[in-house]
């Protein structure tokens, strides 16, 4: 009772099609910069502005501190949540899809708002603009690292480690740091590549925030401007979101997280 | 409090080492859990309250219900709305039906494990595309000039554009450009959905003499059912909160109620305050429902489909 | 945990690497010229001043200013390299409306969301002046400037103008369209697009009004030019996207009405591939100025005037002139012979601008608010 295998094939086929054709057409564009013939030109214009490696180092360093911050907030809570606050599981369960409700468009409408003018004049200084952007990726990315660091430390028994390391007389601060962490190294991985994925390319809170100096503004700015060179930059962002997934199924033995990303 | 302190005393039960200290918790035990959720409470509850108790206000800071009441009556919101809303539909539906079709063939489809690794790769790169160069990627294929257009052009003397009236910058444009996140979202949610669904089921179904069409039809169907509309929802929630992939691909012209939120960060488009803050209210409670129908719809198929 | 550790050095080499293939950084700021430079008289006094205010605040927020529209990218890194200022450039596609909403929108912020200068379109002084968003200044060089296109209170002064032109992608279209009554021909059905919103562009508006001149309008009608719209849009001819150099080039909107400054950039940029042809139609010659103001909430008001002082210098005007645009000293600088041959060889035709209409404010303004109000009814291209 094998169901016909002509089907599956065709609708892996078609949508294979569907996936792979509109690389191909971007990338065939994007070799013809010059008249003469295909050429790679277009690449290299790319890879010798300055502002392509400004706008992404610039999106990166915000995507390290979101993870930062994101750790020293989500993990000592997640592990204390488990030992010793089981009563807080429900809400934080809901807080932490909250972030998914909340389209990105609308927090930065919001937190523009709220924090661009009196009292708090945030955005005032660059500083502070980007504390305002690592504070909005830290909220739209917590569904993810939430899930991976309470994965992680479902998947690692953190009640006999935690026993047996304050049997030997450790201090919380201690467990955190010397067991905890590095036991959450993996799951903290994933985290942190699925934070880089979603930073690295984020228009909508990075536009109204700090314009073109981010990288997916940058984009959107070339697009208008450099025709060839905004096809060439389709295709490395392509091998970038290969690499990148390559690396979060590397990291996560194989599981791939299917959780919505910003658009 | 009781709770915890009795399952700790039980946890301990014959094990000669005092865990927990069984006393009531005192405040320093809140003290990892404050700056997370401060944190939350500032970032995003606080905006959110904002912008709640913002739309509830007119010019002059008096209560008034005329935003809310403008949702529905401005024609210019209402549109915007209902674009966001049908593109929504439209990309969770097909998105839905294609995305499941593919996890089928792969899974139950009977098709070599190769084929299974290589869509879910693929897939995760595709959701993972930045949604910038998703939009040049659909200008390069369905544009005036696009690949696609050129050889529809040539194998069926059709020009989308002027033959069928087809616009990138439009409805459907949008959407079919919407389903290169769409549908690898539908795939990687599906693919464990249907491994979830136990081969003892169909071997009984085999052994009671039914055939594939039945036990699809009376089985398997009516368990999948609720996370496969459940993951749709999720869809609809994905692509109605989209913005950046619309404004790279038309420039912020077309009428969506993303884009219109954005035109009001930048300066008081709709000359009201007020009115802003309810769209983005609006948008929310949409998406509110959306996602929690998503989450019970979950939480009821999990029952069924726990491995 | 081999694998996490694996993965975390491959992304430190890529870092590195990244860091590494960086092209070295553009030469460091170079040293503040309060004495002036080599070939220019020693600043006055005042300058100097200006000079050491505005690199105390350190910082100009622009908007609006895409690098290829009159070479603003060349005047802004000349301006960062000279005085070593940092420039925070805020929404590039932002049209004229936007940034006077941007002024309003941040009224009390004095951080890098608010603009401390802006380039509208004419039509947009007397609506800033009447809701008290600029702040008078006098160029040195204010004498210069022709006076109908600057307020007599220094609120507001032209910075440089350009003519209606067609943007054409010879590669897309058969004939080239010389004239608007071409446009409505059958071979251009999809083809033809504006700028911008017509609500909010002032480039968009213009070409309205170009419109209007070539069917029978005049600067104080601009009704035939939305019915003229109305009827490229019947026609099917009209293409509701915003165009720019990729829609030209990618074929979308093989004929662009846009400034044919604007045009003559894309032109070189593209490189001929495609070919791009900038004509400038047969029966109008409409210019339209664009107009430097200082927002009345600039929160580094120095560096502000000092950018103005700076575009206004010889040095700056040519660097307009270099992007295609003729800037409001044009005829001062022609006098003064200080235009390089080659500059002025790749400006259109002069015989052409001999003939250029410059509109009033009271006309363009009348001609946008009978855009703002009727586009929706008389056209009501939206995009679905």
């Amino acid at each position: 009772m094998k169901p016909k295998r002509i089907w599956s094939w065709l609708w892996i086929i078609v949508g294979g099609l569907y996936f792979i054709i509109p690389l191909v057409a971007t990338f065939l564009f994007s070799l013809q910069a010059k008249k003469s013939g295909p050429s790679l030109v277009a690449y290299q214009r790319v890879f010798s502005d300055p502002n392509f490696y400004k706008t992404f180092l610039f999106s990166l360093e915000m995507a390290i501190i979101t993870i930062l911050v994101s750790m020293l907030l989500v993990v000592p809570a997640a592990y204390w949540i488990r030992i010793k606050l089981p009563q807080l599981r429900v809400l934080t369960e809901f807080v932490t899809m909250m972030p998914f409700v909340i389209p990105a468009i609308v927090l930065v409408f919001g937190l523009i708002r709220v924090y661009s003018g009196p009292p708090f004049y945030v955005t005032n200084t660059m500083t502070g603009t980007n504390t305002l952007l690592v504070g909005a990726y830290f909220i739209i990315t917590l569904p993810y690292m939430y899930r991976a660091v309470d994965n992680g430390l479902a998947s690692i028994n953190v009640r006999s480690l935690t026993e047996a390391a304050q049997s030997l007389g450790a201090g919380w601060g201690r467990i955190l740091l010397r067991i905890i962490f590095p036991n959450l190294r993996t799951a903290i991985l994933s985290g942190a590549l699925l934070t880089v994925t979603a930073v690295i390319g984020e228009y909508a809170i990075a536009a109204f925030l700090v314009g073109i100096k981010a990288f997916g503004p940058y984009m959107n700015l070339l697009g208008g401007n450099r025709t060839y060179e905004s096809m060439a930059l389709a295709i490395i962002s392509f091998f970038l979101a290969w690499g990148l997934t390559g690396m979060i199924q590397f990291a996560s033995r194989g599981r791939t997280e299917a959780l919505p990303s910003v658009k | 409090m009781l709770n915890n302190q009795e399952a700790t005393l039980a946890d301990n039960k014959g094990k000669g080492v005092p865990l927990v200290r069984p006393s009531r918790l005192k405040w320093k035990d809140w003290l990892a859990v404050v700056p997370f959720f401060l944190a939350i409470f500032l970032l995003l509850i606080v905006p959110s309250l904002y912008l709640f108790f913002g739309s509830l206000q007119d010019a002059q800071g008096n209560f008034t219900l005329a935003n809310i009441r403008s949702l529905f009556s401005d024609p210019l919101i209402a549109t915007a709305y209902a674009n966001s809303i049908r593109i929504s539909i439209v990309t969770a539906v097909v998105g839905g039906i294609l995305g499941f079709l593919m996890a089928y063939a792969v899974t139950v489809g009977g098709l070599p494990r190769g084929v299974r690794a290589g869509l879910v790769t693929f897939a995760g790169v595709a959701s993972n595309y930045g949604a910038v160069p998703l939009a040049f990627l659909f200008i390069n294929t369905l544009g005036r000039t696009g690949l696609m257009t050129a050889f529809i052009s040539l194998m069926f003397g059709l020009n989308l554009y002027d033959d069928l009236n087809f616009n990138l910058y439009s409805f459907w444009g949008v959407s079919i450009t919407y389903l290169y996140f769409q549908l690898p979202l539908m795939i990687l949610i599906t693919i464990p959905i249907l491994e979830g669904l136990k081969k003892e089921w169909r071997e009984a179904c085999e052994s009671l003499g039914a055939n594939n069409f039945t036990y699809w039809v009376r089985v398997a169907f009516p368990i999948l059912l609720p996370s496969l509309l459940g993951t749709m929802l999720l869809l609809f929630g994905n692509s109605f909160g989209a913005y950046a992939t619309a404004y790279a691909l038309t420039g912020g012209l077309i009428n969506l109620a993303t884009i219109l939120i954005g035109q009001q960060i930048y300066g008081d488009v709709l000359h009201n305050v007020g009115l802003g803050y309810a769209l983005a209210v609006g948008m929310v409670v949409i998406m509110a429902v959306t996602m929690a129908v998503y989450y019970f719809l979950r939480r009821y198929s999990e029952r069924w489909l726990q491995k | 945990m081999r694998k996490a550790n694996l993965v975390i050095s491959a992304l430190l080499i890529f870092a590195v690497l990244l860091a590494a293939c960086a092209p070295a950084a553009p030469p460091a700021p170079a040293e503040p010229q309060a004495a002036g430079s080599e070939a220019q008289p020693a600043e006055s006094a005042y300058m100097q001043e200006l000079i050491k205010a505005a690199q105390a605040e350190g910082m100009l927020t622009t908007i609006a200013l895409p690098h290829d529209w009159c070479n603003y990218g060349e005047m802004i890194e000349t301006f960062k390299s000279k005085y070593g200022i940092e420039v925070n450039e805020l929404n590039p596609d932002g049209s004229s409306a936007d940034e006077i909403e941007a002024i309003k929108a941040n009224k009390g912020n004095k951080g890098p969301q608010a603009p401390d200068v802006v380039d509208v379109g004419l039509a947009f002084g007397p609506q800033m002046v009447a809701e008290g968003l600029t702040m008078p200044y006098k160029v040195q060089t204010w004498d210069t400037i022709p006076a109908e296109l600057k307020d007599a209170d220094g609120n507001w002064w032209m910075d440089f103008y350009g003519v209606m032109a067609f943007e054409v992608n010879k590669d897309a279209v058969e004939n080239v369209p010389q004239d608007f009554s071409d446009l409505l021909k059958p071979e251009y059905k999809g083809k033809v697009a504006l700028s911008g919103d017509p609500r909010a562009s002032a480039q968009a508006q213009n070409a309205i009004l170009a419109a209007a001149l070539a069917n029978g309008g005049s600067l104080d009608n601009v009704e035939p030019g939305l019915a003229f719209l109305k009827q490229l849009n019947d026609a099917g001819n009209f293409v509701p996207v915003a165009g720019k150099q990729m829609t030209v080039a990618k074929g979308e909107t093989p004929v662009l009405l846009r400034w044919d400054y604007n045009a003559l950039a894309d032109k070189a940029i593209l490189e001929d591939n495609p070919t791009v042809e900038v004509v400038i139609p047969k029966s109008v010659v409409l210019a339209g100025p664009y107009i430097q103001a200082i927002s009345a909430y600039a929160p580094h008001p120095n560096a502000a005037k000092l950018w103005q002082e700076f575009m206004y210098s010889d040095e700056g005007q040519l660097i307009w002139l270099k992007g295609y645009c003729h800037p409001a000293r044009y005829t001062d600088l022609v006098e003064r012979d200080l235009i390089p041959a080659e500059l002025a060889a790749q400006l259109p035709d002069p015989a052409i601008y001999e003939k250029a209409i410059f509109p009033t404010i009271d006309q363009i303004n009348a001609a946008k608010e009978f855009i703002a109000n009727n586009w929706d009814a008389m056209v009501g291209a939206d995009v679905k």
